[in-house]
């Protein structure tokens, strides 16, 4: 009986298009739902998770000094050849990195670097704005990579921001922590 | 004296209706870009003006300062003919459809339709039958395989719907006992014509989904299998016209839809200005097409014609006959 009634119910919905009917409702359903669009860069930016791999950062020890002991480990190990060290010493005698170059416009942010540095040197932070006209721009020095944003501690978030061209193409954002992008899709 | 009048009267009505022709498709592609892009978790055009409310001017102005570009091994005269052949007929069909009754204006009955023809209905389906032409004009001038390969699917969509959508209108008729559309708006008064033709208003809207050349019936122009279809090969203003020329049938089919099965200018339950209550029922019938077209896949080719031949012209032709038993 049951099954009868099921047959002939699927007949029925046939003829008059329960399965169109079926489609039009969610899509009519998913027009009031909430847009999961980022609006990067005029309104908002996502904040980079601490595991992120963006632009790299040369980190300094408790007394101010840089940690790189110039090992070229790093150098050896990069698969697109593009960090270029070369060694120094210091009045103290430790070996020290004169020329600390990385050209931004050959890596491929695989992270090794970062495993493969004994001194615990350098990492690869949360900034990933740093597109440029000139490749050459992308080639960054010791000087420039100390003073780069380290591992985000927060992270995962969209934040209000706001985008800045009046110097240079700027996303300019003071939220610390913003709401978790993942909140409006959708899972069934 | 009276004359001068009248004919300016009929002058100015034809300016604002090509005025108004020519500039709905700009919130219409705004509308339909929003919608589109709400129903897949977009949020659509935001950046030019308030929620990218000028982003159909700016489309516009790029449309008009595009390199109109002819293929070398075009046919010249029918490329450049049949944007024009396409963009035409959808605006004079609109002299025979009335908008409403008539207003007052300064002491004066104003009617809000150019002309009250007794064949409206037959002008309006044999007139529109010519914007055809100019699809497949545009797709065999331009000689390129996708927009030839949009140009006969064309062909063989309108020879399928052409015939269930004028038997749809029949019932129409006959009810009414007239081909004039005003006539058939008055003749629903009471009741629309949706409560007696539901299969007849439902053969006349596929038909006009084919008609109207959109999902799921825009084989013309499927953009996943034949580029852009017929209008491959058109660029900058031509484009521009095929585009405006769909959205002019789209709105017609919306109209027709009104007047002949909705009760076009009629009310029900909220008393609303009649002129309110038609272009409610014409924008409601916009955003199902629009609807439509963002819910359902393309038909294939061959089972666009088993619908058009083995289900719309059947059931046509059955509700001629039930109609006919029943009212006459």
């Amino acid at each position: 009986m049951s099954r009868a009634l099921h047959i002939s119910g699927a007949w029925i919905g046939w003829a008059f298009f329960a399965d169109l009917a079926d489609a039009l409702a969610l899509t009519f359903g998913y027009m009031f739902s909430r847009s999961v669009t980022m609006q990067y860069p005029d309104k908002e930016k996502w904040l980079p998770y601490s595991r992120y791999r963006g632009h790299h950062f040369l980190k300094r020890d408790e007394e101010g000094e840089i940690k790189c002991v110039a090992c070229e480990l790093c150098a050896r190990i990069c698969p697109c050849d593009c960090i270029e060290v070369v060694p120094y010493e210091d009045e103290k005698g430790n070996r020290r990195p004169a020329k600390f170059e990385i050209d931004m416009a050959r890596c491929l942010f695989c992270g090794l670097c970062e495993d493969a540095c004994p001194a615990d040197a350098i990492a690869l932070g949360q900034q990933y704005e740093f597109s440029s006209f000139s490749s050459r721009d992308l080639v960054v020095g010791r000087d420039d990579l100390l003073g780069k944003p380290g591992k985000a501690t927060t992270g995962g978030g969209v934040v209000a921001a706001r985008l800045n061209t009046e110097q240079d193409v700027l996303v300019e954002t003071s939220e610390p922590q913003g709401y978790n992008w993942w909140r409006n899709i959708r899972r069934t | 004296m009276e004359l001068v009048f009248a004919l300016g009267l009929i002058a100015f009505k034809v300016a604002l209706l090509i005025a108004i022709l020519l500039l709905l498709p700009l919130p219409l592609t705004w509308l339909e870009r929003k919608i589109a892009g709400h129903m897949q978790q977009r949020m659509g055009p935001m950046r030019v003006g308030w929620h990218g409310l000028l982003q159909p001017v700016a489309d516009g102005i790029k449309l008009l300062t595009k390199e109109d570009h002819i293929p070398a091994e075009a046919d010249r005269f029918l490329f450049k003919l049949a944007p024009i052949l396409a963009l035409a007929p959808p605006f004079v069909v609109f002299v025979a459809i009335p908008f409403g009754e008539s207003v007052s204006v300064l002491g004066t009955e104003i009617t809000l339709y150019v002309s009250n023809m007794n064949v409206a209905l037959l002008f309006v389906l044999a007139v529109i039958g010519i914007e055809v032409y100019g699809v497949i004009f545009g797709g065999w001038a331009a000689n390129s395989k996708y927009a030839v390969l949009g140009s006969l699917r064309t062909c063989a969509q309108m020879i399928s719907y052409e015939i269930p959508m004028g038997f749809a209108v029949i019932g129409v008729v006959m009810l009414a006992q007239s081909m004039s559309l005003l006539d058939i708006v008055r003749a629903q008064a009471d009741v629309w014509n949706i409560v007696y033709q539901p299969v007849g208003f439902f053969v006349f809207f596929v038909a006009g989904l084919a008609e109207a050349q959109r999902i799921p019936f825009d084989l013309a122009e499927a953009e996943g299998d034949l580029g852009a279809g017929f209008h491959t090969e058109y660029s900058g203003i031509r484009f521009a016209f095929f585009m405006v020329s769909e959205y002019a049938v789209m709105l017609l089919v919306s109209v027709l839809s009104v007047i002949l099965f909705f009760g076009g200018w009629n009310g029900v339950l909220i008393p609303l200005p009649p002129l309110l209550w038609f272009a409610l029922k014409v924008a409601f019938f916009l955003y199902v097409f629009m609807w439509f077209r963002f819910t359902f896949p393309r038909y294939r080719y061959d089972q666009l014609m088993a619908i058009g031949w083995k289900v719309l012209l059947p059931l046509s032709l059955a509700n001629i006959m039930i109609t006919g038993v029943a009212f006459l």
